[in-house]
Formats: C-alpha cells, sequence, structure tokens
C-alpha cells in the first residue's frame, strides 16, 4: 500500500536520510527501530509531506505518487501522522480536536460513528470532552492525538515515538489501544523506543541507523534476532 | 452625566473593539502586522460617505456593498503582496518585520489615492442625527446604531469562530499553525480567509465610523493604533478579548475627556497600553482564541 523508494533527505550538509527505501502493506503493522538521529522522525514527515526530500525520492500510497504532496493533501489521501510531541491544539477543547481531525474532505461523512469509536478506544475523552487539552496529561494529550487522526478516517496511521515521556501503566493502556486499532484493520507505521512492546503487537519491522534501513524481518524473527536483543532489547547474554 | 458619559463610553468602545477584531484575526491567523489597516477603515468610510451623499444609499444598505468589498480587498492584498512574503519567511519574526514594511508602504499608496480622490478636508454627512432616549439620557440615533451593529459584527463573528467547524479550523491555525497541516487545515487558505475576513471588518468599522464621526483622508492611522492597542489588551486572536478591551478603552477615553481633559485622551490611551505591555504583554485576556 505505502511504497517508499530512494528516499534521500538532507537539511544543509547533514544528511538525514540516505537512499531509504521500505513497504508497508494493506492492514500490516510495520515498526522502524533505531537509536535516536537514526532519521526516523525525518522519515516520517517526509511521507507525511511536512518536509521535502531531495530529487528522486519516490513516495506511493495505494499506487497514487504522493512525492512532494503537501500534508493536508497527503492526509486526504489516506495517511494520518500522529507527530513526535503530539502536535495537539492546547488551546482548544477534547472535542474541538476530534471534531477538527474530520476537517479534511474524506473525513466529513460517518464522522460521528469514527468519534463513538475514539471514545469507545479512550473512555476517558468522553469524560473530558469539554476539557482544555494543555490542562490534560501526557497520555491524555497522546489519546487526543490518536483519536484526532483517527477521525481522519486514514487507511495508514503513523506514530512517532508515542510512549515516549508516558508512565509504565500509560504504556501498556497506549500499546493494547493500538492493538484494537490494528484490528479495526488500518496499517500502522510506528517508530518506537520501546521495542519490545511496538514488535509485540508489529507483523514487520525495519532496522535504521544513521539514516539508512540497515535489516528488515518479521517481528518474530526481530524479537530473536542477537544483534536486535543487544542494541534495543537489554539482553544480558 | 455619569450614564451620558458611560453610554458615549460605550458607543465609542463598541466601534473600537469592531475594529480591532479585522486586526485581530489578521494578527493572530494570518500573521500579517498590517499597518494599512486603518487606511482599508477610512476608505470603507468614504464609500460609505460617496453612497450616502451621491445615491442616497443608507449606511446600513452600505455595509452589504463595503463589507464584501473589504472582503474581496483582502483577498486580493493577501494573494498578491503578502504571500510571496509568507513564502520566503524564515520565521515568524522575519515575517513580522517584512509584512511591517510592506503594509507601511501600502498605507500611503491607499491613503494617496483617498487624498487625491477626496482631498484633506474633514468628511462627514448627516444620517439619524435625532436625539432618542436611552436610561434616562439623551444619545443620537446614528450611535445607538453605530453600537447594535458592533454588537452584531462581534457575536456573528463570536459564532463563526466558536460553533463551525471552518471558524475551528481557522482558531487551529491561530494557536498551532504547525499542527493543523496534520488535520488537513491547508494553512495558507487559512491565513487569506482570515486576511480577508480582517479587510470586511476594517470595511464594516469604516461605516459604522462614518455614520457618526468626522474623519479625513489621513486619520487611517488613528484607528490602526487604536485597534493595535486594543488586540495586545485583548491577547492576539482572542475575539472576545478584543471585545471586552475595545469597549475599557471607549469608556476609559469618554471619562478622562470628560472628567479630566480632553487633551489628556491619547495620552490615557497610551498609559493603558504601556501598563498592559508592561504588565500583561500576552494581554487581559491571554493569547487565546477563545
Amino acid at each position: 500500500m505505502l511504497e517508499v523508494s530512494n528516499l534521500s533527505l538532507h537539511y544543509g550538509r547533514h544528511i538525514a536520510l540516505h537512499q531509504l527505501s521500505l513497504k508497508v502493506g494493506k492492514g500490516e503493522t510495520v515498526v522502524i527501530l533505531g537509536a535516536n538521529g537514526a532519521g526516523k522522525s525525518s522519515l516520517l514527515k517526509s511521507i507525511a509531506g511536512l518536509t521535502k526530500p531531495d530529487a528522486g525520492a519516490l513516495i506511493s500510497f495505494d499506487k497514487r505518487v504522493i512525492t512532494g504532496t503537501p500534508a493536508h493533501d497527503v492526509l486526504e489521501a489516506g495517511i494520518a501522522l500522529v507527530p513526535e510531541g503530539r502536535g495537539v491544539f492546547g488551546d482548544l477543547t477534547v472535542e474541538e480536536n476530534l471534531a477538527l481531525g474530520a476537517y479534511a474532505k474524506r473525513a466529513r461523512q460517518g464522522a460521528r460513528d469514527r468519534q463513538d469509536f475514539v471514545y469507545s478506544l479512550f473512555s476517558k475523552l468522553r469524560d473530558r470532552r469539554s476539557q482544555y487539552v494543555n490542562t490534560m496529561s501526557g497520555g491524555e494529550q497522546q489519546m487526543v492525538a490518536i483519536g484526532r487522526a483517527l477521525m481522519s478516517k486514514p487507511d495508514l496511521l503513523m506514530l512517532d515515538e508515542p510512549s515516549l515521556g508516558l508512565a509504565p501503566v500509560v504504556v501498556g493502556e497506549l500499546f493494547a489501544s493500538l492493538a484494537r486499532i490494528k484490528a479495526a484493520g488500518l496499517a500502522l507505521l510506528i517508530v518506537e523506543q520501546n521495542v519490545k512492546m511496538t514488535l509485540s503487537i508489529a507483523d514487520r519491522g525495519y532496522l535504521a541507523e544513521a539514516g539508512r534501513i540497515t535489516g528488515e524481518g518479521t517481528a518474530q524473527a526481530l524479537m530473536s534476532d542477537a544483534a536486535v536483543q543487544r542494541a534495543f532489547l537489554g539482553a544480558a547474554n | 452625566m455619569l450614564v451620558t458619559a458611560l453610554l458615549s463610553g460605550l458607543v465609542l468602545g463598541g466601534t473600537y473593539a469592531l475594529v480591532a477584531m479585522g486586526l485581530t484575526l489578521q494578527y493572530g491567523i494570518a500573521r500579517i502586522m498590517n499597518l494599512a489597516y486603518g487606511e482599508v477603515v477610512i476608505a470603507a468610510a468614504f464609500l460609505a460617505y460617496t453612497l450616502f451623499t451621491a445615491w442616497g444609499i443608507s449606511p446600513v444598505a452600505g455595509l452589504l456593498i463595503a463589507a464584501p468589498a473589504g472582503f474581496a480587498l483582502g483577498y486580493v492584498i493577501y494573494g498578491v503582496m503578502m504571500r510571496p512574503l509568507v513564502a520566503r519567511a524564515w520565521d515568524k519574526a522575519s515575517l513580522e518585520i517584512d509584512s511591517i514594511l510592506a503594509t507601511f508602504g501600502l498605507l500611503f499608496v491607499i491613503q494617496g489615492v483617498l487624498l487625491v480622490v477626496f482631498g484633506a478636508n474633514f468628511t462627514s454627512y448627516s444620517y439619524l442625527n435625532v436625539a432618542v432616549n436611552v436610561l434616562g439620557t439623551t444619545l443620537a440615533a446614528n450611535r445607538l446604531l453605530a453600537f447594535v451593529l458592533a454588537a452584531v459584527f462581534a457575536g456573528g463573528l463570536y459564532l463563526l469562530l466558536t460553533r463551525t467547524l471552518w471558524g475551528t479550523a481557522l482558531r487551529a491555525v491561530s494557536v498551532a499553525p504547525g499542527s493543523a497541516p496534520l488535520v488537513g487545515i491547508d494553512v495558507d487558505r487559512a491565513a487569506r480567509m482570515a486576511f480577508a475576513l480582517g479587510g470586511a471588518l476594517a470595511a464594516a468599522g469604516g461605516v459604522v465610523i462614518s455614520m457618526y464621526q468626522t474623519f479625513t483622508a489621513t486619520s487611517g492611522v488613528v484607528f490602526t493604533m487604536k485597534a493595535l492597542i486594543v488586540v495586545i489588551m485583548g491577547g492576539v486572536g482572542n475575539i472576545l478579548g478584543a471585545l471586552s478591551a475595545g469597549l475599557i478603552l471607549g469608556v476609559v477615553e469618554t471619562f478622562v475627556a470628560t472628567y479630566l481633559d480632553p487633551g489628556l485622551t491619547l495620552a490615557a490611551t497610551y498609559a493603558i497600553f504601556l501598563v498592559v505591555l508592561l504588565w500583561r504583554p500576552s494581554g487581559l485576556f491571554g493569547r487565546i482564541a477563545r
């Protein structure tokens, strides 16, 4: 469904991404593992249309070329991004954030049903729908960010470090919710530091290092891969 | 005398609020500091004057012409003048400087045209200049109408921004422009709409002002400055803040003129401005688009 090939990106002299290629199939959950500075956020931003990749890149979604398409049109094509730091509208209420999630033309119809789905996923949001988002906890704001992205009726949901800065018990709830979103048929592309949790819900994964893809495999294979264990899972032996 | 001063203060403040609401949209959402704002106000005042004196069209009907014309003017100015500045701006600060310089030039272009067409004389016309009884004191009907119109525009704008998805999207651009594209909002288009809507409010303000005040081709800068003070007092992008701050400014000016000395009016205005700037730089009501 999503096909990225030959994606490079540089900021001045710094090369953030180097001839990177990856695929996400329909309904598939794919994780990108890599240390800080591996270019994972740049990758998601390039796909979302928030940064312009270097010439020669090809990004297509459902056979449609979306390279260089502005972010608001990428969303219309069916790709939603929950950015690092969440990017919620803090001065607006939960309800307003969710309503704006359905601002895209593709999302206007059936917005009410999707709002019910979001509230069933995150029941806390229903209770707090009139609350201003910047008065909420990090975990609750992450629910708003994910709920808002779901409101746009995406076929592919991209999440950039969704568990960053959240308490362990909240992280557990978050991944339970992501599993339910996956079960609803959405494709997920996740960049995460919490490797164990992410691999447990993922189908496939890529290893990223200094802007390049250095390995890939099924989630199961990656889980038992010695290099992955050493780098991310803190295996003692 | 107290009630009289309070009423004329509220009338004046209502007009200030109406004029400031357009500027707060342009500055808060489109992020353009428009120094030519007052010139659009005065151009609309002359339009209302011409419609009334040449064709006998009442200012209330004139609003139906001036407001759409102001919208169109804002839409074109944004597309032609502002978009290139926005496209090349590094950040918010550089856009602010560029837009101040560009609109400073535009100020003199519009003012020059007005001077050539209408001359430098004080201009006014007599519309609904009859006394009506309000709360035991008398008030000119045109002033009462000016207040009612300001209230209608403020209420309409507030409902538009808070109760419609389109208006909520404009507020989203105001509070987090970086996140707006994530929900499919075209920020450039939203900014253009906000700028145009600001132009419509400037024009409406000009028509309302022309109903009860004397104006000249060069008095635009006064309205830009007062609107700017109200915008900063109320919190940039904050409609209810602009409304409250406008009313406060009008009442304070009128009280100072009535009880102290008319010559101190401007001094009082800027004293309030300085106090707000020093102690509440984000405005009396916060920099929030609620």
